[in-house]
């Protein structure tokens, strides 16, 4: 019988009733965000701006007329085929090579697989050689490869402004050293950023032997690993910890972001996941104490979060060692806290049940004292040699920046080498660098962009990206690996080893002997066979470092933490401000890359800029807090939105007497006093991309306090500034999206997720379905009771997917993965506004508080902004439907299903309806509404005649297998199709060359998708269903399996696994579900009443 | 007052209509004819800089295809030779033809040779010569007798209607794997092929894909 599935309606109760939300404003129903919703694309997004219809009728006409005449159409344009004259060994035209570099940042290098066409890097994913971090790679090496092609990098080296030519400017280096090479290098002086190189080490040792004199200074503005102090005051040596988080049943994170901030961060991130992962009830779950200031992915991955200022993370560290070890000494440095006595109680003695599978860690910004304590925390509980490992860090050998300056002042420096970095503009402000910089003779510059400092300084020397360079770095745990060039330097760039080794005066200066000499010096006679392991590897062979020993030394700590003082509470008039890295373009040295820049920060979503995160109370205490909906006090001034976006408030922050001026984002989740100063924005250097983004922080940090300082003030300016917030993107009205449980639900009941959705009402398979196994299910011909008739899914794979809310920690990687894979273009601040970003896959960012309920609609709960969100994130991209609603409305069949069970897109078929769009429950079809890739940012309103043509150097960065659209086509994740496509052909040919061409069936984990393979946390299977081994038929076998908005019959391939938090019950903050579900279960009260919580149906 | 119009004139608006008609009809034949791959494609043969003769080299002197193109097998690409692959045997043989010395050219300063393109698919379409040439499709099937050529000429249209009536249709044109380089190869007869088209399909699991994603990328 034909069934009609409508939405039951609302109950006047459920539309009063709670729901997701994900901004303040939407909580407070604004009516500009309501506006918003009821639009398929937000506002302005489906007009031309400046061009009204009868002026555009006349240039078309008019170029119309001018194509005729030419009727340049009709003549096939001649293309030629361009064989190498000799052949290369190795190539095959048309197949991609693979070798292994490493990407360097700061003290740790990042193992990769570079994928080259036709010697052209167009890819970059992790080596899984490299076992610690099987493959996974990151957010920023994803987009480095970007910076390759950045028609903005420096293209020549410069003396004067003059052009110096490749001899002229090894010369010049030469000649430097030979200069101070007679007076052992008094007057010379290095500044460099930190480097793990070997190579580097070992000519810095040549370098100090030549010039006695010299000072080697090395800085950078963001720390990411830890001082040495503490370890040197508590453990007796320079140690750095490694963390084994996969072995930590119970971590407590004293403001440390160590899923995103940290040097080690994605070896963490992908070990905290294995300690997270539950595939079963019989699994075990790690838990998660979060302290921190900032709402970072690791709080919104908490199971327990306490908001806290760092400057108060010392004594609530201090708290929490009285109860762990019993001391009372530590006591003293916690008066004041203000921190309920029962959390850390409670907090304590799980930590204390789980000796020896534990783990506290501290974030790197605080101050060695709460290190030397979390030290003796993990000390206590016996964590040390289990989950916490150290390796020796050895002598710190270079002089601080500090020293440097008072050098430069006190006249003792003539010439000043400045090796990458860039201290105009990140040196703390009360140096005043730049004039430091002017005061000294000869400045010269190694350099990967003409930049701030760059213009200050008399020589420019143009470096070369990593991907262009011989080299070598040490990973996290000390492992050698190698850096090799994919292609030959573009510009004539040097690498930072050839610059050393030049003005060391060296015989050798060639980057590769160099490096050969460290690797395979060593290894003496074998050294040719060692160094081609090296590079065919990525990775030396066991050179990883020494596990050290350590003892605690509790006087060593007595000693450290003797004479300090409890920091007093903040208040408006005395906030205390911290400044961070910004997750995508860190301390600014991504800042000119367009994958990064609109790529939303996780948290905030802002794209394209930066702002002051306030928390709603100080935002209340200013009077901006947005004002509550219509039905409540007062309507929301229509003017604080602009195109549907967010209208910032402009506020002066002092700080220390001196001042910026900057938007303010109010973000719930932080402290509430402390106010977050996101560092790398408002370059001034000459980059199409970073120029006149966001602002610039670093003139408020001094050397005294580089990471947090109280004593701050805000003071409105009164001006508004318009942001590109994402998050106002692809809204879908709250229902049970992200479905979580607490693990102790779970595990009591597994198949929680299917009795939370509206499709416990309206199941999609029906009950024959629900007997059916899943490869069944997806061969079913999906008539449903539609008119429209799918293609059968007779395919000998049916593709699928399966994304782990469980481990997602929202760090972005896969959108940027995505974008670098399928030629995703960038569309610039001014249409992010719009709505008009590209992104194949986003990641939706929810808050829940479980306070507000119907009954407290015009309450309390409804008017006050609540501080203490639960999070969830869900990354969502096609969900490739069995039976999709974009299909049916395609007029073109430009959509349409291939036999395995993809909902493919042909671009060329696409007349630019949006219908499709229109029509997609997920919002994930993505319109051209320019031409993104023939036009650069900023003219693409200039009409027929305006500029077109993108740089040649950026058209280099394009995936070959992908197609590069145009505009006016629709387009959407396709499963990574060109990798599955390729993946078959490949399996194909290898099994008919082996004599058994039956054999089509392409075995699981041959094909991964862009984002799979980036992922971090490992949270994304992907594979073919019909196989019911497979990774994703495992996942998607699971209980807690679902499909999102399933009740709208559309049998989403893509599902999703419930989320599990593991909240403690003897603490104070424990709820008996997650936020989420305590508001889903009082807005679905009506109807699952009378079913019962836990009732299993099976 | 005089008419305007004579009284033929009422029979206009039918004569419109049937002019309209055959006009209609003659564009959309032209059209049909004149701007199809079948027209505006085979028979291209364009003068290519070096007079390399397939007819010669494949033809008379029996090279087999994979020894210039002989990436043809692994790669989606089916190379060109490089000048390396000429000079292997033009180092000895006719090593001072004026003819050749755009080759030897190529060959000592890593110039390419300038092939003009023949055989050229849309940007959008995403031939793979592996999967093909690997699962009994000959080189025969879309680029005709080579070895019968002096000058390539592009034989078949290499419209997506011609590769849908193969893809529809594999068993009329597969082949023993063994076969797939010899143009010259056919089956005994139709029924002949017919039959071991039928068998190769089911032995080797051919399922030819006829959905967008076969392609289009």
């Amino acid at each position: 019988m034909k069934r009609k599935i409508e939405h039951p309606a609302p109950s006047a109760r459920e539309l009063a009733g709670p729901k997701y939300w994900r901004t303040l404003d939407e909580l407070t129903e604004t009516p500009g965000f309501k506006a918003k919703l009821e639009r398929e694309f937000p506002d302005g997004a489906s007009t031309l701006d400046g061009v009204d219809r009868r002026q555009f009728m006349k240039i078309m006409a008019a170029s119309f007329a001018l194509g005729g005449v030419g009727l340049a159409g009709c003549r096939r344009p001649e293309a030629n085929i361009l064989p190498f004259g000799k052949s290369v060994e190795g190539a095959i035209p048309g197949l991609p090579l693979y070798y292994a570099t490493a990407m360097p940042l700061r003290r740790t290098a990042l193992p990769l697989l570079a994928e080259t066409h036709q010697g052209r890097p167009t890819k970059l994913e992790g080596n899984p050689g490299y076992a610690p971090l099987g493959g996974v790679s990151s957010l920023t090496a994803q987009a480095s490869l970007l910076d390759l092609y950045d028609p903005d990098r420096a293209t020549a080296h410069t003396a004067d402004g003059a052009r110096l030519d490749d001899a002229g400017v090894k010369d010049r280096l030469a000649a430097i050293g030979a200069k101070h090479a007679g007076n052992g290098g008094t007057g010379l002086a290095f500044l460099a950023e930190t480097s793990s190189s070997p190579t580097r080490a070992r000519l810095l040792g040549r370098l100090r032997a030549r010039f006695p004199r010299a000072t080697w200074t090395e800085y950078e503005p963001v720390s990411d690993e830890p001082a040495l102090t503490a370890s040197a005051a508590v453990l007796g040596g320079n140690f750095r910890p490694v963390y084994r988080f996969a072995k930590a049943k119970r971590i407590v994170s004293l403001d440390c972001d160590f899923l995103s901030a940290e040097a080690g961060s994605l070896y963490y991130a992908r070990e905290f996941a294995r300690g997270r992962r539950v595939a079963s009830r019989d699994d075990g779950m790690n838990r998660l104490y979060a302290i921190e200031s900032n709402l970072t992915l690791t709080g919104s991955m908490a199971d327990h979060r306490l908001r806290l200022a760092s400057g108060h993370l010392l004594a609530f560290a201090s708290a929490l060692a009285a109860q762990v070890t019993g001391d009372r000494s530590y006591t003293a440095l916690a008066d004041g806290l203000d921190v309920k006595p029962e959390w850390i109680a409670a907090c304590a003695a799980d930590l204390a049940a789980n000796k020896g599978a534990s783990l506290v860690i501290a974030g790197s910004h605080l101050p060695a004292e709460v290190h030397a304590i979390a030290h003796a925390i993990n000390a206590a509980l016996g964590n040390l040699g289990r989950t916490v490992e150290f390796i020796d860090a050895g002598p710190v050998a270079a002089t601080s920046l500090t020293d440097l300056a008072a050098a430069i002042r006190a006249g003792s420096v003539q010439t000043l080498v400045i090796l990458g970095g860039n201290p105009v503009y990140n040196a703390p402000a009360d140096l005043d660098w730049a004039s430091l910089q002017k005061s000294v003779g000869e400045v010269v510059r190694y350099s990967y962009y003409a930049d701030e400092t760059s213009a200050l300084a008399g020589v420019q020397v143009a470096a070369a990206h990593y991907l262009e360079s011989w080299g070598d770095g040490r990973t996290l745990d000390g492992t050698i690996v190698a850096i090799q060039p994919m292609i030959q330097p573009l510009f004539g760039g040097l690498t930072e080893i050839e610059v050393i080794a030049r003005l060391a005066g060296e015989t050798e200066s060639d980057p590769y002997k160099l490096v050969y000499e460290t690797i395979a010096g060593p290894a003496g006679a074998d050294g040719a066979a060692v160094f081609r392991r090296f590079l065919h590897d990525g990775i030396l062979a066991n050179s990883a470092a020494a596990i050290v020993p350590v003892d605690f030394d509790s006087a060593g700590l007595a000693r450290l933490i003797k004479g300090l003082a409890p920091v007093p509470a903040f208040s408006k008039a005395n906030l205390e401000v911290r400044f961070v890295a910004d997750h995508k373009v860190d301390d600014g040295r991504f800042a000119n890359n367009g994958w990064l820049q609109e790529c939303a920060d996780p948290i905030t979503k802002l794209a394209w800029d930066n702002a002051i995160l306030i928390s709603p109370r100080l935002a209340k205490e200013m009077g901006i807090d947005p004002k509550a909906s219509a039905l409540q006090i007062a309507r929301k001034d229509e003017q604080t939105f602009e195109k549907g976006q967010e209208k910032a408030y402009m506020a002066v922050l002092t700080l220390g007497g001196r001042k910026i001026t900057a938007p303010l984002h109010i973000q719930v989740g932080l402290s509430n006093y402390t106010i977050i100063v996101p560092l790398g924005y408002g370059r001034t250097m000459n980059g199409r991309i970073c120029r006149d983004v966001g602002f610039d922080a670093y003139p408020l940090r001094t050397s005294g306090a580089m990471h947090f300082a109280g004593g701050g003030s805000l003071a409105l300016t009164g001006e508004r500034r318009t942001m590109a917030d994402t998050q106002w993107h692809w809204s879908m009205e709250g229902r049970e999206l992200v479905r979580e449980a607490n693990f102790s639900e779970y595990q009591e009941n597994p198949g929680f997720t299917k009795e939370i959705g509206m499709e416990s009402e309206t199941p999609v398979y029906g009950p024959e379905g629900d007997a059916m196994t899943l490869a069944q299910r997806v061969s079913l011909e999906p008539r449903g009771n539609s008119l429209y008739q799918n293609p059968k899914y007779d395919g000998v794979h049916q593709w699928g997917m399966s994304i782990d809310l469980t481990t997602c920690i929202g760090c972005n990687a896969c959108v940027v993965a995505c974008q670098s894979e399928n030629n995703i273009p960038i569309v610039g601040r001014d249409q992010v506004i719009r709505g008009r970003s590209m992104h194949w896959i986003r990641i939706d960012r929810y808050y829940s508080d479980g306070k507000i309920d119907a009954a407290a609609f015009g309450g309390e709960a409804n008017q006050t902004l609540p501080e203490d969100p639960q999070i969830s994130v869900q990354p969502i991209a096609c969900m490739q439907c069995e039976l999709a609603p974009c299909e049916m409305v395609c007029p073109v069949n430009a959509t349409i299903h291939d036999e395995e069970g993809l909902n493919v897109m042909a671009y060329n078929r696409c007349v630019g309806t949006r219908y499709c769009a229109n029509n997609c429950p997920y919002k994930v079809r993505r319109f051209n509404y320019f031409d993104w890739n023939l036009r650069e940012i900023g003219s693409f309103y200039e009409g027929p005649v305006g500029p077109k043509g993108m740089p040649e150097l950026v058209k280099m960065a394009k995936n070959p297998d992908v197609t590069v659209r145009m505009r006016g086509v629709m387009e959407k994740c396709t499963y990574c199709v060109q990798r599955i496509e390729n993946g078959k052909i490949q399996w194909k040919v290898k099994m008919a060359q082996a004599g058994t061409p039956g054999e089509v069936v392409v075995p699981d984990g041959h094909i991964k998708t862009a984002c799979q393979q980036v992922c971090p946390v490992e949270a994304i299977a992907f594979g073919n269903i019909l196989d019911e081994n497979s990774a994703v038929s495992r996942a998607k076998a699971q209980e807690k399996d679902y499909g999102l908005l399933a009740y709208l019959n559309t049998r989403p391939r893509t599902t999703y696994l419930g989320r599990l938090r593991n909240p403690n019950p003897a603490m104070p903050d424990y709820n008996e579900m997650p936020l989420s579900r305590i508001e889903h279960a009082r807005k679905n009260e009506a109807q699952h009443a009378p079913k019962g919580q836990g009732e299993n149906k099976g | 007052m005089s008419y305007l119009f004579p009284k033929s004139a009422n029979r206009l608006p039918l004569q419109i209509v049937i002019y309209l008609f055959v006009l209609g009809g003659i564009a959309t034949a032209g059209v049909t004819y004149y701007m199809t791959p079948k027209y505006t494609r085979v028979g291209y043969s364009p003068v290519q800089p070096v007079p390399f003769s397939h007819a010669l080299h494949a033809g008379q002197l029996g090279i087999d295809c994979r020894y210039c193109h002989s990436n043809v097998e692994n790669s989606p690409h089916s190379n060109s030779p490089t000048a390396q692959t000429c000079m292997n045997c033009h180092s000895q043989v006719k090593a001072n033809s004026p003819l050749l010395a755009v080759v030897r050219h190529s060959y000592e300063t890593g110039e390419p040779v300038p092939w003009v393109w023949i055989h050229q698919t849309p940007d959008y379409v995403y031939f793979n010569h592996a999967i093909h040439v690997n699962r009994g499709v000959s080189c025969v099937e879309c680029h005709g007798r080579v070895d019968q050529m002096d000058v390539v000429t592009h034989a078949k249209p290499l419209s997506m209607g011609f590769c849908l009536d193969c893809h529809r249709d594999p068993a009329s044109h597969l082949r023993p794997r063994s076969e797939v380089t010899n143009l010259a190869w056919q089956a005994p007869s139709p029924q002949a092929q017919a039959a071991m088209g039928r068998q190769f399909v089911h032995d080797w699991n051919v399922r030819p894909p006829q959905s967008c994603s076969g392609c289009h990328r």
